[in-house]
């Protein structure tokens, strides 16, 4: 599955891809790739936040901050700093 | 080779139930201790099977062996140290594909393992179905299916377990590889290792640690022993760049990804897939952006609720136990300095505090709930943002809650909390959350100083003030002191469950007891240090003599013999009590205080007769006072409470409360006792009516404010000093945090004295 290669949505301009941070509730996609800027890259990949993976985007937060996603067929609720760093391609409503 | 004692050691992700199997292995033979340094705790146990002695280490729930958190880091010493042989690796067989993710790397250690995969029965409503011979061939190990939390759940475990350990020797090699690109990779760095010879990781494969070199495990990256090969190393990686363009740090990752969905593929079928499981639909609702804060705060309402209404009942018997305990002791125990001590002191000291006991234990049960359901890290999640505006974060959140119970367990809570710098900071503010030891204080003095309708609210205030405070506080460190880039955070929320009760008793148990060893050593001392401070040293000369004084108020101010006849005559008293009137020739107070409640209506003669009786009580009581207060003073409490009373007198508080003040630094529930001496009302406690009458008649509103607000500011007990020493590994932050806190209690309760006094703000004496 790493030979997945995407050409279509590494400049972040397509529609279809954008960050983490960026995607409202209920979206479907597939990680695209983890910017090397990002922090935490290895214990996001121990959880299986690696490109390839589907996540689904389950509800943000109420007061703004965290976002849950489901990866893996768990929820992790994650920081929008960090979420900013991980690119994705929407796969569509969830 | 006739191997019977055996070490083995748990091992698992978080939240996959290995914490359930731990206890069914081991039942009540645990100890927990804590990891060397580090705040991780550390559980083992022991139990026997077939004759053989088993020692199991629970360790750490960990999602990988990558050291990028103190528990990884404990789990990789300890999984690297000789001696263990084998591993009971947990899996949550709900999401087999992220459980197994820890096992390749657990496989690649070459220690025996025996795979569990728990929550059987989850996994079957799932419709998940494994071909467990075929995994196993793929992990070269023998694997069995549990189900955790029911009693006959972890008997294949034991089965299984005996006979893994009888064939120790002949384990399989696990089937997994990280394609042949890494894989070359590898093999480079492991010959390298090879060569090394290290005595020291003789047992460990040296594949193991060229894998974690070339994922740049910082635990492995830092060891001496591999500091030759780190060029070799460099340069693989350097090469999988430039070749196979694979990133660094997560390539090994996403192998094991790609090796797992592979095997999963091959080994479980889904036969009905479920798009949406109820766990996820009550989470649409109560971690919904709009309802999600609303529905928080009514969980939080019914849980104080909860603990308040339902620990009255047996907070009443504990009461009136001890009430006839220090009655029955004192009765069988002669009179004097041991009848005192044990009855006023030990009894009466010890009993204030053991009465909070339901509270704490119904508040940690209503918490366990909570936490066992999965409720408390959806709090978190929801709470994040509020949490950090103030500098904190969602898993402050729930140690600032079991705050309101007792600050030990508390601060211990705080160990969830990854960053230490967040963790720190909840630490220091964890004492402004009013525990359960400031109650007393508050039930006597609300009721005494306000009225009934704003009595409630009152105790909301003062609960207010000291979250309001904190918050501002922890803000200010974090952009003061503690400045600076936070962890990653990242946080699972598991599936609901039902919680089972016995691991909520667990839960609840293991909380209380710190609540209990407070009441059993560090009050107990300082109720018979205060009792020994307030008794001694005894004055034997007075500046008068008030006991020739007293007798002769009760002389010429005792009930004409025609007083008391219209007593008798207008039946106002009869029988025993009229006897008993008769021969003191004055009316006990009780009774005269028994009249007035109920508002009785007397005739112009009997209320002379009355007025009569008050004024010679009156006058016997002011002398029995004076008398006692050049006791008090002589005593060392007395003493030092006088010395210190420049220092309190700004908040509005005179040498008795001073003394009560700093009695409660020891622990809060002394505040009441010690009261309730220095204005000899005997055993009082916070439902003494003759205590509020008194302090009613001694002191203002405001005053009994700031006893409050001063007492909820400065550290609640000496064993929140000791415990936050431990957990912050810090003689100077715990001295600073007690030293902190009385200078802002200091501050905020003079400007608060000072400006009431000023506006003339519950300035009046209402008793």
């Amino acid at each position: 599955m790493s030979e997945k290669k995407c050409s279509c949505c590494c400049g972040s301009q397509e529609v279809d891809s954008c960050t983490l941070a960026e995607l409202p509730v209920d979206t479907k996609a597939t990680i695209v790739k983890i910017l090397p800027k990002a922090r935490g890259r290895k214990k996001f990949a121990d959880v299986g936040i690696v490109p390839g993976s589907e996540l689904v985007i389950e509800a943000h937060a109420p007061f703004g901050g965290l976002i849950r996603v489901k990866v893996m067929e768990t929820s992790m609720a994650l920081h929008k700093n960090e979420a900013a760093d991980i690119v994705l391609r929407k796969e569509g409503e969830a | 080779m006739n191997k019977t004692t055996f070490r083995i050691a748990l091992a698992g992700n978080p939240n996959c139930g290995k914490t359930c199997i731990f206890n069914a292995l081991t039942g009540a033979r645990q100890h927990v201790g804590n990891y060397p340094g580090v705040t991780v705790e550390s559980k083992g146990g022991s139990f026997t099977l077939n004759g053989m002695n088993i020692e199991l280490i629970d360790l750490p729930g960990v999602y990988s062996l990558s050291s990028s958190s103190p528990e990884e880091e404990v789990v990789f010493q300890e999984l690297t140290k000789p001696g263990i042989d084998l591993i009971i690796n947990v899996i949550d067989s709900t999401i087999p594909q992220r459980s197994l993710y820890l096992t390749t790397q657990l496989a690649e250690l070459h220690i025996p393992m025996l795979l569990t995969f728990n929550m059987a029965d989850d996994a079957k409503k799932k419709g998940l179905k494994y071909n467990i011979p075929k995994l196993e061939k793929y992990f070269g190990s023998p694997i069995v299916q549990t189900v955790g939390n029911s009693s006959n759940g972890v008997q294949p475990l034991l089965q299984e377990l005996a006979r893994t350990l009888s064939k120790l020797e002949d384990h399989g090699v696990p089937m997994l590889t990280y394609g042949s690109d890494v894989d070359d990779a590898i093999k480079a760095v492991a010959d390298k290792i090879d060569e090394l010879k290290i005595e020291k990781y003789q047992h460990i494969p040296a594949r193991f640690f060229a894998i974690k070199l070339l994922e740049h495990d910082t635990c492995v990256w830092r060891l001496d022993e591999f500091q030759s090969v780190h060029n070799e190393v460099e340069a693989q990686i350097r090469h999988l760049l430039d070749q196979h363009a694979i990133e660094a740090d997560t390539f090994m990752a996403d192998r094991r990804y790609a090796m797992l969905s592979g095997a999963c593929r091959d080994t479980i079928t889904i036969t009905q897939e479920r798009r949406r499981e109820i766990s996820d639909k009550i989470d649409a609702v109560l971690t919904n952006k709009f309802l999600g804060f609303p529905i928080f705060l009514a969980i939080m309402y019914a849980t104080f609720w909860f603990t308040f209404t339902v620990a009255e009942p047996p907070m009443e018997w504990i009461e009136n136990f001890f009430g006839w305990l220090g009655e029955f002791v004192g009765g069988i125990l002669p009179e004097g300095f041991f009848n005192s001590l044990i009855v006023d002191g030990i009894i009466g000291g010890v009993g204030g505090v053991i009465v909070f006991l339901p509270n704490i234990l119904l508040l940690f049960f209503a918490i366990a709930i909570l936490e066992d359901s999965g409720y408390m890290s959806r709090a978190s999640f929801v709470m994040d943002g509020i949490m950090r505006k103030f500098g904190l974060q969602g898993r402050s959140f729930v140690p600032l809650v079991l705050g309101f119970g007792c600050t030990v367990p508390a601060v211990m809570a705080t160990r969830t909390i990854e960053s230490e710098r967040d963790r720190t900071v909840t630490i220091m503010v964890l004492p402004l959350m009013s525990c359960g030891a400031r109650l007393p204080i508050y039930a006597l003095l609300i009721p005494a100083f306000f009225p009934e309708k704003y009595q409630a609210f009152t105790m909301w205030i003062v609960y207010i003030i000291g979250i309001v405070i904190a918050l501002i506080a922890a803000r200010i460190m974090k952009s003061t002191l503690f400045k600076g880039e936070g962890e990653v955070y990242l946080m699972e929320l598991p599936p609901y469950r039902m919680p089972t009760v016995k691991s909520m008793m667990l839960h609840m148990w293991d909380r209380s007891k710190m609540y209990l060893q407070k009441a059993g050593t560090i009050i107990l001392a300082t109720s018979i240090i205060l009792y020994l401070c307030n008794t001694y040293p005894e004055k034997t000369e007075f500046s008068q003599d008030y006991d020739a004084q007293i007798e002769a108020v009760q002389e010429s101010k005792s009930l004409t013999d025609l007083q008391l006849k219209v007593l008798e005559e207008t039946g106002l008293l009869e029988g025993e009590e009229l006897e008993a009137v008769k021969e003191e020739k004055a009316i006990p107070q009780e009774i005269l205080d028994g009249w007035a409640e109920e508002e009785k209506e007397f005739s112009e003669i009997q209320q002379a007769v009355v007025d009569a009786a008050q004024e010679q009580n009156d006058e016997i009581v002011a002398l029995e006072n004076a008398q006692m207060n050049e006791a008090l003073e002589y005593t060392v409490s007395g003493r030092v409470g006088k010395v210190l009373e420049p220092i309190f007198a700004p908040m509005g508080f005179d040498w008795k409360i001073s003394t009560a003040t700093i009695g409660a630094l020891a622990a809060k529930e002394v505040f009441v006792a010690q009261m309730g001496i220095l204005y000899s009302e005997g055993e009082a406690d916070e439902e003494s009516e003759g205590l509020r009458a008194t302090l009613s008649k001694q002191y203002t509103p405001l005053q009994a404010f700031c006893m409050m607000l001063f007492a909820l500011l400065s550290i609640p007990c000496l064993a929140t000093l000791a415990i936050i020493k431990r957990e912050l590994n810090s003689w100077k932050m715990a001295v600073m945090e007690g030293a902190g806190l009385f200078v802002l209690a200091w501050v905020i309760t003079t400007i608060v004295y000072q400006v009431g006094s000023l506006l003339k703000i519950g300035t009046t004496i209402i008793g």
